[in-house]
Parts: structure tokens; C-alpha cells; sequence
């Protein structure tokens, strides 16, 4: 269980020999080797964001954040993260590491990965300002010039073993970007253009969501690092970048709720529990997989717990899914057909539950000793239907334990 | 009354109206009387000391890391004499989210604004949804309105750890301590713990070994609790930071005891993870006072700030504007204005009155130039003044250019309220609370107008009653440490809410939300919530079903704020010029600023709220905001 504290502190190498030391039973040895790497770097840059990616992230536990950053997750390298919430340092010190990546003097590859929408720093030069910073550089006494948090990107890129464009906001611009916005934003495929390969020969790998899910993103370091290990398969990514395994299917694919739409029920009002596209979900139309995965831990997403879906993981996002409490047009279509057909359905299913919800037994002794409430009996047109259900239901078999009944008993005998 | 500077009086039925005689009665001209007297040292003096003084050093930081978004820091440090004497403070990120809003589905802003900021999203959502039911005129019914408290009570269960162990912990772990103050880390491996009983640390040395970033039990425990609290968002929110089950009226939430049991299931852990963090943060606190009495000044400043209060009275809210002066006195937190160390007022419409923001030294243009003062509202909906400085009035014109120190240097704007510099902050609910002694009755908390008494329930340890006292002084140390005691006093405001669910369900008063439609008249409302930082307000005009204007204060606009329009310089730039250095070091070159940060960093500052939107073409801007989540430089 990554995810207990009491399990992450370790102890290193020189202690865990001392331990062992003059017993039989324990030994550290360094025979094994599971892949080339031991450490990479990742320089985590966020540009025009609300730093919910970076909070996602923080959530993750397949795998956690800190099993990467600790080294402790075997096979995989460590992750040596420069990143402006986590860091120890500050100020000069802390972007010392940007500026020895750009000149190509760290120990190990590193990686870019990019939260935020790309800001068009023309329009904000064009008055002698910025829109987004990270660092400054000197300019002589007292004069001190921000550097734009996208020329950090530029001068990452042309050395950088992959970029990962972490949310919606760096994958396709995001709400920065909506309609009537002053600063040009775009996303990081936007901004490099559909040349760009890292070292490693990927394009920009784009793991979207508003906040995108932490797992999402662990895991495709993991992979990729597994990958580059040798360990692993290729990681299959998507015509836009995304991870295949994660983004192929829609929300409503997995949704919880799915059974209620295949069977027309709809929620009326918020709160209700049934399928939510009539008071706004777009999730039948939408690759991500929060409603599966859970939002952290294996728990929430949005549909599991009565969110609508806003499309926020889709490059269309925000603006071709607002108003988003507003039913969208396509379910009328869809919706009503599915009112139509599901009421058909439904009535069936609910007519063979009546049966599946009886113990043989009782149906044997034409009563159910419960002490909730009197069970409605099926009536005689249900159990005739229900005849010809299990007619079709053992056609070519036999009803399981029919062999053991002796003659003119309903039941097995006694052993 | 509550007012010193404003040009409000009230009349005998304690009703406001704008004091008559003057002529410019919001004129920043006028002179105003400050309760905080610090000055940063004249800018050509500063300027000539850095030429010839080797131990006048600039000392910048961009960026300030551990803080969430684009905060940088400017100070000028006079090392012979361990002071600061010039501070800038600067929010280096600009988004324009008031553009993106305009014209928009009022609807819509709980899902936009949200992304102002993904460290606590969640309240933006929530203060949106109060801003638009006061302007549709609908209230949720009371199980909404109990699932939306406790859905941003475990929001800030969540927050309250991440600042204590993974943003502001870390300056005070073995790792910077002996860094920055070998003399102080050798005090504590000798300096006997306290509290041991309730952390389990015999020294101060070994809890603050622990403390130690990625590696340290208490960083790691933190990380994991940010997570149970998170998962019990989830359950609620479906997704974390930005949730997608709040609506105006009330929650989309499918209510089930199986929600009220895996929410309870975490929200129960925190009850003895309380009592260990307060007793850590009482033992940290009070070693430093004791190795060093000069640490008390650091991070010092006037003893002003201000909350709008938090988690509502479903018996008593309306969402109107009209008895907001009611129900917000009944939220478990108080909302209120403390100036001087006193407490002036505690009434929402007041301090909606006494909110303006300021733009001398900011990246925007002035908005107050046309006709009337560009004002849009002379009054608020019951008939009290309004400044033309107010959020209501306010427009956002975003004009982006080169710094300077003496004139324009960040994208924050200056909030001010009665014109006084004030602060924002989770210990500020608890410092309110602690004050009013408007609490309503129930079984965990107390508020005797000196202290907060917190009754937390046993679980695998004892019942504990923990009692926060109003600090002597109020500075970084009395940040934190109150920063703690919100710990516990989330967890029992979220008990007291989850008890009340049940009991509503008990009822069978299930309904979580409240039909309505969309008026399509002109219509103003204000969202008066809190972020995990403190003060969070959302005002908005609606015409025609659409949203045309759109503003937002957050807590850290408001503690990154840059000088006002009287000079004044804003809370960190204050609480930095009032720290002394007491850092050790061999020669100016080694200096790494550990006070300096410490003091940044006990305001938890957010800087990605501190976002605003903005009108096209650079005409018409409104702000939709600033949360300290940009701003901390």
C-alpha cells in the first residue's frame, strides 16, 4: 500500500547493511539491474494555470507522487522534480536547475511537463509586460526582467526527453482560452507545432482533464519510464497525443449510470440518481475515464456521485459544451429513442427479477416468510412468461440439480 | 460605528447613509487615519544605500516557491542592522477570466470561476452558486445546504494540512533549520518536547527531523491526510479541486447514508489527527519564542483582517441581501472585522460596504474617470452607499508593462477595508468566531470572546478539549499556529453539519436542490463565502439571463496586495518590513532569507485565484479577480 506514510520514510543502503549486519538471514546486494536509467529530472513549468493539475498529481496513488519522487518504486527511476510548490528552494537557487537543463549540464535526461494554457507573450511585450512568469534574470543594477513562463518552455524543449502537457488547459488551452479571453492562450501542441519530437522521439504527450485525474498522469510517467527501461511495452497514445488505454472509450461507456439510460430513466432534478444527459451530461460524447477510475483513490467522479459532465478532458472544452446545465441537443435524438426502447426493456427485466428475487423454496412452498412486507405474487400471465423464460434458459442444458431430485420429492434427499 | 474612513454614518435604527458635507466624499484625497504606521525607507535613499553599502543587498525571489501560483517577492535588506527596508510585493500571472465571463450563462461561472484556482476550487464554485441565488431569489433546502458545508469543511480538511507540513512545515524541518540557524537546531536536539504525550516527539530535534520535506513522517502523514480528505470531497464533489455537483439552490449530489458513512469514515480521522497538529504547533511556536523573543516580530503587523464567515445556518439562510446581516451571523464561522485587535463589526452588509479596491501600483487602468465616477450602483440593494471603488462599480482594465518600483509592479489589485490595510486567513475565522461569541449552540464548540474552546470526541485517543487563546502579539508564529487550530475547528464544524444531516434524514427532508429559472431582468447579487485562505467574495450583475459584469476578492489578493492609493504598503510587504534577520550567516553572500520566507509563507499564499477577466480590445474590463492564489510573489 503506497499510499501509508509509514511505509515511505526507508532507510538507505549504508544503514540497512549496518542492520543486518552479523545476521544470516537479511543481506543488501546490488546484483540486479531492471533498466538503464536511475534517475531522470522533471522540470515542471506552469504557465496561465490554477495549479488544480499540480493538486491532482499530489492526489495520485497508482503510483503516488512520492513513491516517483523517493526513488522507492522498483524498476521505475527516481524523479528528481523541480517544481515552485514543492520546492526546498527558492527564488535563484530553485531556478539554478532550469538554467544548468538549458545549457545541458544535468547528471540525467529530463523531461518538460507544462500546467497552464500558453500565454501570447507578443501581445503583453508589445507594452513592455508579461502575462505569466517564472524567474527573472538580472538586467544590472535594480533591473530585473521576468521571464515569461513560455520562453521557459522554448528554451526546454529542444533538449528535452519528452513534454508532457499535464490538463486541459496545456493539452488544448482550457478555459484561458474561452471565447472573449485577452491573452491568445493555447495549448502546448499549439505552441510547438506538430514537428516537435523530444529526444525520446514522441511528440507532446497530452493527458487532458480540468483537473485531469492524478492516476492518469503517474501512470503514464510510469510507463513511459517502463518503456525506457526496456521493461515495458510502447505506451499506445491517440491521433491527439492521449493516452489510448485511458481516453479510447467515452465517460458514458463506464458510467454507473449507463444502465439507466440503456432502460430510459432519466433524472428530473439534481440529486436524482438515475442518468443525468437530460439536465446537462455530455458524457455519452466524451473520451475520459474519471466515472472507471474515480477521481482519487478509486473514489468519486463526477456521474458516480451526480455531476454532470462538462467535457472538460475534450479540446472543445469549455466553450462548444457551454451553457453546461443546458440539455444538449443531441439527446433528443438519442434520449427519446432510448425512452422508447428502455421502456420495453425494463418491463421485461423487472417481470423476470420478480422471479430471480425468490429463493427456489419458496417458490416450492408458494410463500415468502419474510417480515418486511408482504411479496407481491406473480400473477398467472408473468409465470407464464416466465415458463417459456426458462424453457429458453435450459434449452440444451439442465436446470442445475435436477438430477439429484428422487421421484416424486421437490427436494434432494436428506444425506 | 464600524467606520473611521468611509464616509458612512448610521441612523438611529442603525440603518447607513452617506455622512453629507463632503464634497468628494470617496476621493482618495481625503485623509485617512492608518492603524499601521510602517514605512518602507524613500526610494532614491534605498537606492543610493544600495550602491555603497555592501550590506544593503537586494533580495529577490522569483520565483517564492512552496506558495501555489506566480508570487514573486522584491525586498531590500539591510543586513549590518538585520531589517528590511524596502518590500515589493508581486503576483506575476494574468489570465483575463472577466472577459471569459461576460455574456456568459450566469450558471456557468460555478464551473469557470472554479478554475480561478485548483488548490481550492471548490469555494469559488460554492461562493458563485450564493452570488447567483441571491440574484434568482432561491434558497436550497436545508440538506443542500448542510451537503454544500460539508463538502467545503473537507475541502479546507485538506488545506489546513498541506499548509502545515507541505508548504510553510517545511521552513520550520531539521533540513532548514540548520541550514539557516545551526545555534537554533542545536537548542532543539537538547530542548524537550512538551507536548510529547500528544505527538510522540521527545525533542523539538526529532519532530522537527520529521518535518523534513518528502522524507519526514509528518510530510508524509500530511499527504496522506490531504488525500482521506480528499476522498471524502470526492464522494461529494466527484473530482478534486474542481467539484461538479454544486448548482444554484442547492447540491446535485445523490444524497445516500452510504455518502454520510464514507464521508464520516474520514472526517472522523481528523479528530485525533487534530490534537497531534495542535500540540505540534504549540511546541514549534513556543520553542522559538523561547530560544529567540525576537521571533515574535517576525511576520508582525497590525492586528487588522477580515472574514465574510463560512457554513451556513440552514435554518436561517435565505440567501437574500436583505437579511444576509442574519443569517451570516449564524454561520459556524462568524464573519466579521477586527481592526486594531477589536472587533468592529459583524454584519455582512457592513463589511460589504467598507470593501474597495485600489489600482496605483497595479497592471490595470483606472475605471473611475467618467461620468458619476463610472459608478454603476450608488447604492447597494437596501439603499446604503456605495463607493465608486466598490466591486459592484468596479471595472477591470488590464494593462500589462514593465515594473517599477515606484509605480506599477503586479497584476494584484489593492482590497481595502474602511480604507485600513487588512489581512485574510483561515486563523482569521478562527480569530472572529473566537471573538463574537455568536456561536450557536452545540455540543463541540465554544466561543467565549477570548478564545475558542474545541471539544474534540475520543477516538483511538482520548476526548480532548482544546482551547485557542487571542494571541499578545500577531505575527508569522500566531499564523500557523491558529492555522492549526482550524484544523480542529473544520473537523467539529463539519460533525456539527454531518449530526444535522442525519437528523435530516431522519425527517425525511431528502431534497438537496431548489427548481428555478432563469430571470431575465437586470439583477445584482454577491456570493459571501471564504477560501481555504479566508475571505472570498464573488459580486456579479446579471441582465437578460446573462452575466455583464463580474468581480472577485480573494484572500490572496488581499495579503499580496500592493500599495494603496495611500502608500500603504500591503500585508506582506508590511509583515516583511516588521522582520527582523535573525538568520546566521558568515557574509551577505550566504544569506538565503529564511525569515523573510517564513513570514511569506505563514499567509499561505495562493496566487492562482488572482485572476481577472477583462472586456476585449481594452475598453471595458471588469475584474473578475484576484485570489491570492496569483498574487503571492
Amino acid at each position: 500500500m503506497y499510499d501509508d506514510p509509514t511505509v515511505s520514510s526507508g532507510i538507505t543502503a549504508d544503514e540497512a547493511i549496518e542492520l543486518v549486519q552479523g545476521k544470516q538471514t537479511l543481506a543488501v546486494s546490488k546484483k540486479l539491474s531492471l533498466g538503464p536509467l536511475t534517475k531522470i529530472h522533471a522540470f515542471w513549468l506552469a504557465g496561465m494555470s490554477c495549479d488544480g493539475c499540480t493538486i491532482a498529481v499530489a492526489g495520485a496513488t497508482n503510483p503516488p507522487l512520492e513513491g516517483l519522487l523517493n526513488g522507492q518504486i522498483a524498476g521505475l527511476p527516481q524523479l528528481i522534480l523541480h517544481h515552485p510548490a514543492l520546492a526546498v528552494e527558492a527564488g535563484d537557487a530553485f531556478m539554478h536547475n532550469f538554467e544548468m537543463a538549458e545549457r545541458g549540464e544535468l547528471d540525467a535526461p529530463y523531461v518538460v511537463c507544462y500546467e497552464g494554457s500558453i500565454a501570447d507573450e507578443t501581445i503583453a511585450a508589445a507594452h513592455g509586460g508579461y502575462w505569466s512568469a517564472l524567474g527573472a534574470e538580472n538586467l544590472g543594477t535594480d533591473k530585473r526582467r521576468p521571464i515569461p513562463t513560455t520562453e521557459w518552455l522554448k528554451r526546454l524543449a529542444p533538449n528535452a526527453a519528452a513534454i508532457i502537457a499535464v490538463g486541459t488547459c496545456a493539452t488544448w488551452g482550457g478555459i484561458p482560452a474561452a471565447a472573449g479571453n485577452p491573452t491568445n492562450a493555447m495549448g502546448v501542441m499549439d505552441f510547438l507545432g506538430k514537428d516537435y519530437r523530444g529526444t525520446a522521439g514522441l511528440p507532446v504527450v497530452n493527458i487532458p482533464g480540468c483537473s485531469p485525474v492524478g492516476d492518469n498522469f503517474t501512470e503514464t510517467v510510469g510507463m513511459i519510464l517502463l518503456f525506457l527501461q526496456g521493461l515495458g511495452p510502447l505506451p499506445e497514445f491517440d491521433e491527439l497525443g492521449r493516452p489510448a488505454w485511458l481516453f479510447r472509450d467515452t465517460v458514458h461507456n463506464k458510467c454507473v449510470r449507463a444502465g439507466f439510460y440503456e432502460e430510459g430513466v432519466f433524472a428530473e432534478n439534481y440529486g436524482d440518481r438515475e442518468c443525468l444527459v437530460e439536465i446537462g451530461c455530455w458524457g455519452p460524447v466524451v473520451q475520459c475515464n474519471i466515472a472507471e477510475r474515480g477521481a482519487i483513490n478509486h473514489m468519486g467522479g463526477c456521474m458516480n456521485t451526480g455531476g454532470i459532465c462538462i467535457g472538460c478532458t475534450m479540446p472543445g472544452f469549455p466553450d462548444k459544451f457551454a451553457p453546461f446545465y443546458a440539455t444538449p441537443p443531441g439527446s433528443t435524438v438519442s434520449s427519446n429513442s432510448s425512452r422508447v426502447s428502455g421502456a420495453v426493456i425494463r418491463r421485461l427485466r423487472r417481470l423476470t427479477m420478480q422471479f430471480q428475487n425468490q429463493e427456489s423454496r419458496w417458490e416450492e412452498d408458494g410463500h415468502i416468510p419474510s417480515g418486511w412486507s408482504a411479496a407481491k405474487k406473480p400473477s398467472w400471465t408473468s409465470q407464464a412468461m416466465h415458463y417459456v423464460y426458462q424453457k429458453l434458459q435450459y434449452s440444451g442444458t439442465s436446470k442445475p440439480g435436477s438430477g439429484l431430485v428422487a421421484k416424486g420429492s421437490k427436494r434432494p434427499p436428506m444425506p | 460605528m464600524c467606520f473611521k474612513n468611509l464616509p458612512i454614518e448610521f441612523d438611529a435604527a442603525g440603518k447607513p447613509f452617506l455622512k453629507g458635507g463632503i464634497r468628494d466624499p470617496y476621493s482618495t484625497k481625503n485623509v485617512i487615519t492608518s492603524v499601521s504606521e510602517v514605512q518602507q525607507m524613500p526610494y532614491d535613499t534605498v537606492r543610493e544605500l544600495l550602491t555603497r553599502n555592501g550590506y544593503i543587498k537586494d533580495v529577490d525571489f522569483d520565483p517564492v516557491t512552496r506558495v501555489a501560483g506566480a508570487l514573486a517577492f522584491h525586498g531590500v535588506a539591510d543586513l549590518e542592522n538585520r531589517k528590511f527596508i524596502e518590500t515589493r510585493s508581486m503576483a506575476t500571472l494574468f489570465r483575463g477570466y472577466e472577459i471569459i465571463m461576460q455574456g456568459r450563462d450566469p450558471r456557468d461561472a460555478i464551473f469557470i470561476t472554479s478554475r480561478a484556482c485548483g488548490v481550492c476550487g471548490g469555494v469559488h464554485s460554492a461562493t458563485a452558486a450564493l452570488g447567483i441565488e441571491m440574484a434568482f431569489g432561491i434558497k436550497p433546502p436545508p440538506l443542500g445546504i448542510i451537503v454544500r458545508n460539508l463538502l467545503l469543511s473537507l475541502e479546507f480538511l485538506y488545506d489546513h494540512p498541506l499548509h502545515l507540513f507541505l508548504l510553510a512545515g517545511p521552513d520550520y524541518s531539521e533540513m532548514i533549520v540548520k541550514a539557516t540557524t545551526p545555534s537554533l537546531w542545536d537548542k532543539a536536539v537538547r530542548t524537550k518536547a512538551p507536548n510529547a504525550a500528544f505527538h510522540g516527539y521527545a525533542t523539538l530535534g526529532e519532530l522537527m527531523t520529521d518535518m523534513n520535506p518528502l522524507s519526514g513522517k509528518l510530510y508524509l502523514e500530511a499527504l496522506h491526510m490531504t488525500r482521506v480528505a480528499r476522498e471524502a470531497y470526492v464522494v461529494i464533489g466527484g473530482k478534486y479541486p474542481h467539484p461538479e455537483t454544486l448548482v444554484p439552490g442547492g447540491v446535485s449530489t445523490t444524497i445516500t447514508l452510504q455518502v454520510f458513512n464514507e464521508v464520516y469514515v474520514r472526517l472522523q480521522q481528523f479528530f485525533d489527527y487534530s490534537k497531534k497538529v495542535v500540540a505540534i504547533w504549540d511546541d514549534i511556536t513556543n520553542f522559538f519564542y523561547e530560544a529567540n523573543p525576537e521571533y515574535k516580530k517576525n511576520g508582525m503587523r497590525a492586528t487588522n483582517m477580515v472574514d465574510l464567515g463560512i457554513w451556513d445556518d440552514p435554518d436561517t439562510y435565505d440567501a437574500t441581501y436583505e437579511n444576509c446581516g442574519e443569517w451570516g451571523e449564524k454561520r459556524w464561522a462568524t464573519p466579521g472585522a477586527i481592526i486594531d485587535g477589536k472587533l468592529v463589526t459583524t454584519n455582512l452588509q457592513n463589511l460589504n460596504l467598507g470593501i474597495e479596491e485600489f489600482i496605483e501600483h497595479s497592471f490595470y487602468k483606472e475605471w473611475t474617470n467618467g461620468e458619476n465616477n463610472g459608478m454603476q450602483h450608488a447604492t447597494d440593494p437596501l439603499g446604503a452607499p456605495l463607493s465608486p471603488f466598490h466591486p459592484w462599480n468596479k471595472q477591470t482594465l488590464p494593462s500589462p508593462g514593465g515594473q517599477n518600483w515606484r509605480e506599477k509592479y503586479t497584476w494584484a489589485t489593492s482590497p481595502r477595508w474602511d480604507r485600513q490595510v487588512f489581512e485574510a486567513g483561515a486563523y482569521t475565522r478562527v480569530y472572529n468566531t473566537a471573538m463574537a461569541q455568536k456561536l450557536r449552540p452545540n455540543p463541540f464548540m465554544e466561543s467565549t470572546g477570548h478564545s475558542l474552546k474545541l471539544n474534540l470526541p475520543a477516538a483511538a485517543m482520548p476526548e480532548m478539549e482544546l482551547e485557542w487563546h487571542i494571541p499578545e502579539v500577531w505575527n508569522t508564529f500566531e499564523r500557523n499556529r491558529a492555522r492549526a487550530y482550524a484544523l480542529p475547528f473544520t473537523a467539529l464544524a463539519a460533525m456539527n453539519d454531518w449530526m444535522k444531516g442525519l437528523d435530516l434524514l431522519k425527517k425525511g427532508q431528502t431534497d438537496v436542490s431548489t427548481p428555478f429559472e432563469i430571470p431575465k431582468t437586470n439583477r445584482i447579487g454577491v456570493g459571501f463565502w471564504g477560501a481555504g485562505r479566508g475571505y472570498l467574495s464573488h459580486h456579479m450583475e446579471l441582465d437578460k439571463g446573462l452575466v455583464t459584469n463580474y468581480q472577485i476578492i480573494t484572500p490572496s489578493t488581499i495579503n499580496a496586495s500592493p500599495q494603496d492609493a495611500w502608500d500603504k504598503p500591503g500585508p506582506y510587504e508590511e509583515a516583511v518590513l516588521n522582520t527582523p534577520i535573525l538568520e546566521e550567516f558568515d557574509k551577505p553572500e550566504n544569506y538565503k532569507g529564511i525569515d523573510l520566507l517564513r513570514t511569506l509563507r505563514s499567509f499561505d499564499p495562493c496566487m492562482p485565484c488572482t485572476t481577472h477577466i477583462y472586456a476585449g480590445d481594452h475598453t471595458v474590463v471588469r475584474e473578475i479577480n484576484t485570489c491570492a492564489c496569483g498574487v503571492d510573489g
